[in-house]
């Protein structure tokens, strides 16, 4: 899955989960920049991109999660 | 006169603040902060408070994660006021709603920019420290406001449950006499100051001479805490069960060896998880506390029995026994006491229960009683007592949700999505999702139509835990044979 598609997938998951079909990922978008994204709605993300791309993250990884960047670049990692 | 708040409280953090000035008290943003420079701040915030003109003794601060806040609440307490929590991302209608109902006329506020234009705003950190002003004032009574905390209201308004200093004394007492603290733990405090488990995590470490963590509020806060534990070895933490529901598929990666009290508090505990949580904090004794705000923080214990089986109902663990001097009855509805075994509403008494909610008489005659002359809160929580005494939590008797420990009105968000939707029916349901958490439905009766100006509407009122996360068009709402609004039928939609 090239880095696209990936963008593509986590777009439609960050619609569903944050409930906001105008969302547009950026590489820089953080957790402020999206209205519903909170710690609770962060781990429904997370188990829902698990889900998706059939990957594990480990809990130190998802520290490092701070921008939409990234995480398409730790998925992108994943699937290699 | 009783002042045990001065002594117990005030003068013991004034006591670690000289015996330990080398010692950290708090680690925020993993920053550290010695106990010199916590009385330092503290006296920096009371100083200017003693040359400030200000009227009422509840006064609003803005629950920052800095040390000036935290400061801010002791130099309150010692200059005889009540803190009143304002959170910088609440809606601001939501703040400005609180600042009226309790006539604030002073703010404390950290903010680089305040959000608050027509009250009086002291900024805390914009003030130097230069001379120590930490001696209390003398003449406070108990029956002084410790802190008045806002929770959801089913009319729409947040309702302010009012703490005395007595009330908070009180649990400091009953508190130390079953868990010991002293300078050597590292404290989680993992709670938004606008919810009272944050004030057992930041009070009890600071009067045993202990050193507070907090998390910072733009990390995630569940994995944040799944780091923390093992990178600075906490000892003792006070957690939302959901914080471990979320962390249980890692489990297997986290040390948490240095845990020597693990507690839960604000939801329903399960047993499954808890049994897999014993696992990973193999040298903790773990507890399940329950308490509403109502009745100071928490007011009974449950000790996870990692030996032998458990006492729990529908997976549920017991919330056990009243602490000292804690009153707890299960009393069916003609306030008769209840048989072991019979199931009713909990009730609770003592030395740690609110005189009330702030002006607000209708809702007082409905939550408390008087019977043979004890007062007793009507918790709204179903329960059941064993033969031990152990209580059984089976669930809620209204309309009531916690959502992520946070107490939530179902009425509220139903008044607010009515109000934005005008004719529309509106219901909304709490229901456990597939990682057994709690979430909240709503169903409209209606076409489908777009939800994104709702959700933004409902996002000016309400912080964002209320907003529910599930949304459900239905063109007529299914009635029950009584003619309501046939909520089984609406929440079997949700699986």
């Amino acid at each position: 899955m090239n880095r696209n598609e990936i963008i593509e997938k986590t777009t439609a998951i960050f619609h569903e989960i944050f409930k906001d079909d105008t969302i547009v990922l950026r590489d820089d978008m953080t957790a402020a920049d999206v209205e519903n994204w909170d710690s609770l709605t962060h781990m429904l993300m997370i188990t829902r991109v698990e889900e998706v791309f059939g990957i594990k993250f480990k809990l130190k990884e998802l520290n490092k999660l701070k921008m939409v960047g990234d995480l398409i670049s730790t998925i992108e990692v994943k699937l290699s | 006169m009783d002042n045990s708040f001065s002594s117990e409280v005030l003068l013991s953090v004034l006591d670690k603040i000289s015996r330990f000035p080398t010692r950290n008290a708090f680690c925020i943003d993993e920053e550290h902060y010695t106990y010199a420079q916590f009385g330092q701040c503290v006296s920096k915030v009371r100083s200017q408070l003693t040359k400030t003109n200000y009227s009422n003794t509840k006064v609003g601060l803005v629950i920052n994660d800095d040390l000036e806040t935290y400061a801010a609440i002791f130099a309150l307490w010692m200059e005889g006021d009540c803190y009143v929590p304002l959170h910088p991302d609440w809606p601001m209608e939501r703040c400005l709603d609180i600042c009226e109902q309790v006539e604030l006329d002073l703010v404390l506020d950290s903010s680089e920019k305040s959000r608050y234009e027509n009250v009086q705003v002291l900024k805390t950190s914009e003030l130097e420290y230069t001379v120590d002003c930490l001696e209390p004032k003398q003449g406070v009574s108990d029956d002084e406001l410790a802190y008045i905390l806002f929770t959801s209201g089913s009319t729409g308004k947040p309702k302010g449950v009012q703490l005395s200093r007595k009330n908070l004394a009180s649990f400091i007492d009953a508190f130390f006499d079953i868990y010991p603290m002293d300078e050597n733990d590292r404290c989680l405090q993992c709670f938004d100051l606008t919810f009272d488990l944050s004030i057992m995590s930041y009070l009890a470490p600071l009067l045993r001479g202990a050193c507070v963590y907090t998390v910072p509020p733009d990390e995630i806060k569940y994995t944040y805490i799944g780091s923390l534990i093992e990178d600075v070895q906490l000892t003792f933490a006070l957690m939302a069960p959901s914080t471990i529901k979320y962390l249980r598929p890692y489990f297997d990666e986290m040390d948490c060896t240095s845990l020597k009290h693990s507690l839960f508090c604000g939801e329903a505990l399960h047993e499954d998880v808890t049994k897999a949580w014993s696992e990973c904090a193999m040298n903790a004794v773990i507890d399940n506390v329950y308490g509403p705000t109502e009745d100071t923080i928490f007011c009974s214990t449950y000790r996870f029995n990692r030996a032998s089986n458990n006492k729990s109902h529908n997976g549920v663990l017991s919330i056990g026994k009243p602490m000292k001097n804690c009153g707890m009855v299960i009393f069916d509805e003609q306030h008769n006491e209840c048989a072991v075994g019979e199931m009713g509403e909990l009730c609770l008494s003592g030395p740690q229960l609110t005189m009330g909610y702030y002006k607000n008489d209708e809702k007082n005659k409905e939550s408390f009683f008087v019977k043979d002359g004890v007062r007793w809160y009507r918790s709204g929580d179903l329960c059941y007592k064993d033969k031990d005494g152990d209580i059984m939590y089976s669930g809620r008797l209204d309309h009531q949700a916690k959502i992520q420990g946070f107490r939530v009105e179902l009425g509220e968000i139903e008044f607010h999505a009515k109000k934005y939707l005008g004719d529309k029916n509106v219901v909304c349901i709490a229901f456990d999702n597939k990682d057994g958490l709690t979430e909240i439905a709503i169903f409209i009766e209606s076409e489908e139509f777009n939800t994104n100006e709702l959700i933004a509407y409902m996002n000016t009122k309400m912080p964002s835990y209320m907003i529910p996360k599930r949304f459900f068009f239905v063109p007529v709402f299914p009635l029950n044979a009584n003619d309501k609004t046939d909520k089984v039928k609406l929440k079997a939609m949700i699986q």
